[in-house]
């Protein structure tokens, strides 16, 4: 279970994020929508302990990120609105540091890289170097990375950014398989892709959740329709 | 695996990819030769060792070599962003910060190691002397300075990249802090009080490496290097963590962090000051690069028996005193395995030890000297005028073996140089070495009324005459040489004559069958185009025989030619480029009567070669060559040995071999090492 209670953060005197909270699942995918500026990365790098807040909590299956910060990130995948990875390294080197680097045990290590690119269908790059890669299947080794270690919470940050229509349904069809296993939290402005994975749908606003729309099971029309709506500020 | 060593890894493999490594690394190598080449040719002939000199060159460059290392170890990856790829990773941040300090350390002491062994590889190849009894352990102090510095470098390095996102700013910052600050700070203490420089001593980072590299390791030393090491690393992991600290409502633990740093700060320096307090200096033995005595110091302390007292009287500060003590132990050592002399030391600190002090300044002792005491007598040799084996071994063989003082007399009166000049021009340097050796030293107006040779006389020197000698003057010289009534008791002449100077003894020492002669030589051995370097050394005159593979300096020599006919005995002493240029020439065959004593004469062709700006420099054996000249004319046949000191560094080069050392070792071999790597990251680039 992953809680996050009353969050509050803001730079200098400019408030950002505001009594921010919610709770995630394991098996759900919860998006996070709002316009440009709304705060949906700061949410996330705060979630990813990038950043501290002001106030609030955050904690997975009762451990708080503040107090057991190393037992919090054990459990924490990530992935930046503009991955950068190590361009000197191929994607099997990098995935194997990056491995090594969350503490995987060397027995373990080939296994885990295999599962990863399996899911994220990166198999045939592995040893490519990752310079010679295109923006897309960068995206994908980073989320590939994100995933390695099956974490318990995902944090995607405009996962869709930048990606064309074939790009963002193999995404889709990633973050579905990697649900099974996580709490899968993801930012994004792409509301109709977004709205066929997610379980819910959390609109951002002036450093608020204004809205929580439920998408499991729902007409994807219609949910888009609402969250539109929601971005507008109108009421639900 | 843990998180220290993959990032370690990951450093290194990242390095090794990037051209400016390979740049860096190259001129690091150059700069390194290059000054090192440098301080070769400025401590030639001096008692440095190889391997602190090796040190003090290697050891400026080192911090740049660092900065270029560790400039993009931070800043690049909080640039690129990649910094977040590590603080959402479960690893803490002083794990990350050790394991890419650790990275840096290890290529910068990489690049020691390779710099030492190309280093050795050069000397070996144009200056193989230097390497004589120098194994490759006795490197490892050098080594291992660097190393202690090259450490606090890179950790600053590593400190500094934390701080900027931009590696240029990064490693300007370094070359500040590790730099230009220090040694301006220095610079500036130093245009203050020039007169402190004395007690002050050298620039503390270069004295540290160069007290390391001799073996005198100091507690406080490794305390301070360890300290602000650890110092400038938890300064790079706070840098990193407060990352995470931007948001107003993080400033406690901004103000902790901070908080935190000040007290470290404030913790490092009571250690720094406490270890300075309670400082141990060690005197680690180096082993291979020990003294090597001469012939002449093991005949004299072999001949000697009983027991002879040397105090160092000096303070224990003094930037000599170890090395001193090294000597002296040396020195104690090789009269016991002699089993002859017994040699036993003292230090007497002049602050500290007041009544030893009071006695020795009582007995006429100077501070800052060695003294020499054996059954009530003192002799004191102060530090000012050498304390190395020569000077030392002269006293010794005065106190313990019986002599009969003989004077030289020096002709006066045409240009010659004078042994009461202290200046270059003089020879009061020799003169006092002669005094050492138990001559006396006397002036010779051949003009005056009374100018005969008088019957004390050892032998008569006439060192660089400029005005020709009169009818009246040669006249007196030659009733001396051939003695009374023209044979027998013979007089003994040393001459050095200087080229296009030869003041009338043509017809002297034609009378000899000696013809000197101005002649350019070609193809021979030089140091500054002018003068020769003399390594041919007759093996068949007991004057020259013991110097082989040894070099005497002549300043533009006069040559010489045997005359024809079967006169005196003539014997060629030294030569180079197949010219003779000083020879020895004895009146008729050996006899066995007691009461004949042969004429003997030696010409030099240079007066240069034993003037004080001469022997300024020890590494040639100049002084030695003199030496043994005056002791085979005056007939102390049994100590004419080489006394040429071998405690000193000297590298043979000439100029052309200087050259050939630069080349290679500060442009070839860097190039090479720059085409090597730039080839391999081309390599992996394209894979």
């Amino acid at each position: 279970m992953f809680e996050v209670r009353n969050i509050a953060f803001s730079y200098g005197a400019q408030p950002v994020l505001r009594d921010v909270s919610f709770v995630v699942s394991p098996g759900e995918t919860v998006s996070i929508v709002g316009d440009n500026g709304a705060g949906k990365t700061t949410l996330l790098k705060i979630l990813a302990t990038l950043m501290t807040q002001d106030a609030g909590s955050i904690r997975v299956n009762g451990q708080d990120a503040v107090h057991y910060p190393l037992r919090y990130r054990s459990q924490l995948g990530y992935l930046q609105e503009n991955p950068s990875l190590y361009e000197d390294m191929t994607v099997k080197g990098y995935l194997k540091y990056r491995a090594q680097l969350k503490g995987e045990l060397d027995k373990r290590i080939r296994r885990r890289v295999g599962e990863a690119a399996e899911i994220c269908h990166i198999t045939d790059i592995l040893m490519q170097p990752i310079r010679k890669l295109s923006f897309g299947l960068k995206k994908r080794v980073a989320l590939a990375d994100a995933m390695l270690l099956r974490p318990r919470v995902l944090l995607l940050d405009d996962v869709l950014a930048g990606l064309d229509r074939s790009m963002r349904e193999a995404a889709g069809t990633i973050v579905s398989t990697v649900a099974a296993f996580s709490s899968v939290i993801v930012t994004g402005h792409e509301i109709t892709d977004l709205v066929k994975w997610s379980t819910r749908i959390l609109v951002l606003r002036n450093g608020v959740i204004s809205a929580t729309i439920p998408a499991a099971g729902m007409d994807a029309a219609a949910t888009v329709s609402r969250v539109d709506q929601a971005l507008r500020g109108g009421g639900l | 695996m843990s998180p220290v060593r993959v990032t370690f890894r990951r450093t290194v493999g990242m390095a090794r990819g990037l051209y400016t490594t390979a740049l860096a690394l190259a001129g690091f190598l150059a700069a390194a030769a290059a000054l090192l080449a440098f301080n070769l040719d400025a401590a030639e002939g001096s008692r440095v060792r190889l391997v602190p000199l090796w040190t003090v060159s290697v050891s400026p460059v080192l911090p740049l070599l660092s900065a270029l290392l560790g400039m993009d170890v931070w800043s690049d990856e909080r640039k690129t962003g990649r910094v977040e790829l590590l603080l959402t990773a479960p690893v803490r941040e002083r794990d990350l910060v050790l394991g890419k300090f650790l990275g840096v350390w290890a290529m910068s002491s990489g690049a020691v190691i390779l710099a030492h062994l190309l280093s050795s590889a050069v000397l070996r190849l144009y200056a193989p002397t230097l390497l004589e009894g120098v194994s490759v352990f006795s490197f490892l102090p050098g080594v291992f300075a660097l190393m202690l510095q090259g450490a606090l470098w890179s950790a600053v390095a590593v400190a500094a990249s934390a701080c900027f996102r931009n590696a240029a700013a990064s490693a300007c910052a370094t070359i500040a802090v590790l730099v230009a600050v220090p040694r301006a700070l220095w610079c500036a203490l130093m245009a203050w009080a020039p007169q402190g420089r004395p007690s002050f001593g050298e620039m503390p980072l270069d004295a540290h490496a160069f007290d390391l590299a001799a073996g005198a390791v100091s507690t406080a030393v490794l305390v301070t290097y360890a300290v602000l090491t650890v110092g400038a690393l938890l300064f790079a992991s706070k840098t990193i963590a407060a990352l995470r600290c931007e948001s107003r409502g993080a400033s406690g633990l901004r103000f902790s962090t901070r908080f935190a740093l000040v007290l470290s700060a404030l913790l490092a320096v009571q250690l720094i000051a406490l270890a300075y307090r309670l400082d141990v200096t060690l005197d680690v033995p180096i082993g291979g690069d020990g003294f090597r005595f001469s012939p002449r110091t093991r005949t004299v302390l072999a001949s000697s028996q009983g027991s002879l007292t040397i105090t160092a009287f000096m303070d224990r500060k003094d930037a000599r005193f170890r090395e001193v003590g090294h000597f002296l132990r040396a020195l104690a050592a090789e009269a016991e395995a002699q089993c002859g002399l017994r040699i036993d030391l003292q230090h007497v600190d002049p602050t500290l030890d007041l009544g030893a002090a009071s006695r020795l300044i009582g007995a006429g002792a100077e501070k800052d000297s060695l003294v020499f005491e054996r059954d009530g007598r003192i002799e004191c040799l102060r530090l000012a005028d050498g304390y190395g084996e020569r000077n030392c071994i002269s006293l010794i063989e005065r106190m313990t073996v019986p002599f009969q003082r003989s004077n030289v007399y020096w002709t006066t009166g045409h240009g010659e140089a004078s042994f009461s000049d202290v200046g270059n021009e003089g020879v009061s340097r020799i003169a006092r070495e002669l005094e050492w050796s138990g001559y006396g030293n006397r002036t010779l107006d051949l003009a005056d009324e009374s100018g005969t040779v008088s019957n004390d006389c050892a032998l008569v020197v006439i060192a660089g005459a400029r005005n020709d000698f009169s009818e009246v003057e040669m006249n007196r010289l030659n009733a001396y040489l051939n003695g009374p009534g023209g044979k027998g008791m013979g007089g003994r002449l040393l001459v050095l004559l200087d080229s296009d100077q030869f003041t009338g003894m043509q017809s002297l020492l034609a009378k000899w069958e000696i013809r000197p002669m101005a002649k350019a030589l070609a193809g021979v051995a030089t140091q500054t185009g002018t003068d020769v370097i003399v390594r041919d050394f007759s093996a068949d005159h007991a004057v020259s025989a013991p110097f082989a593979g040894q070099q005497v300096i002549l300043e533009r020599p006069v040559v010489f030619e045997r005359l024809g006919g079967n006169g005196p005995r003539f014997s060629p002493l030294l030569g180079a480029g197949g010219a003779c240029l000083a020879a020895a020439v004895e009146s008729g065959e050996e006899v066995k009567d007691l009461a004949f004593r042969p004429t003997r004469i030696i010409a030099v062709g240079d007066s240069g070669f034993v003037r004080n700006w001469s022997l300024a420099n020890d590494g040639n054996a100049n002084r030695d060559f003199f030496l043994n000249c005056v002791k085979y004319l005056s007939g102390r046949d049994a100590l004419t040995q080489s006394g040429a000191e071998t405690d000193l560094l000297v590298s043979k080069m000439d100029r052309s071999d200087r050259a050939r050392f630069v080349v290679v070792s500060a442009i070839a071999l860097p190039f090479f090492v720059f085409v090597v790597m730039a080839l391999a990251i081309r390599r992996r680039r394209s894979r």
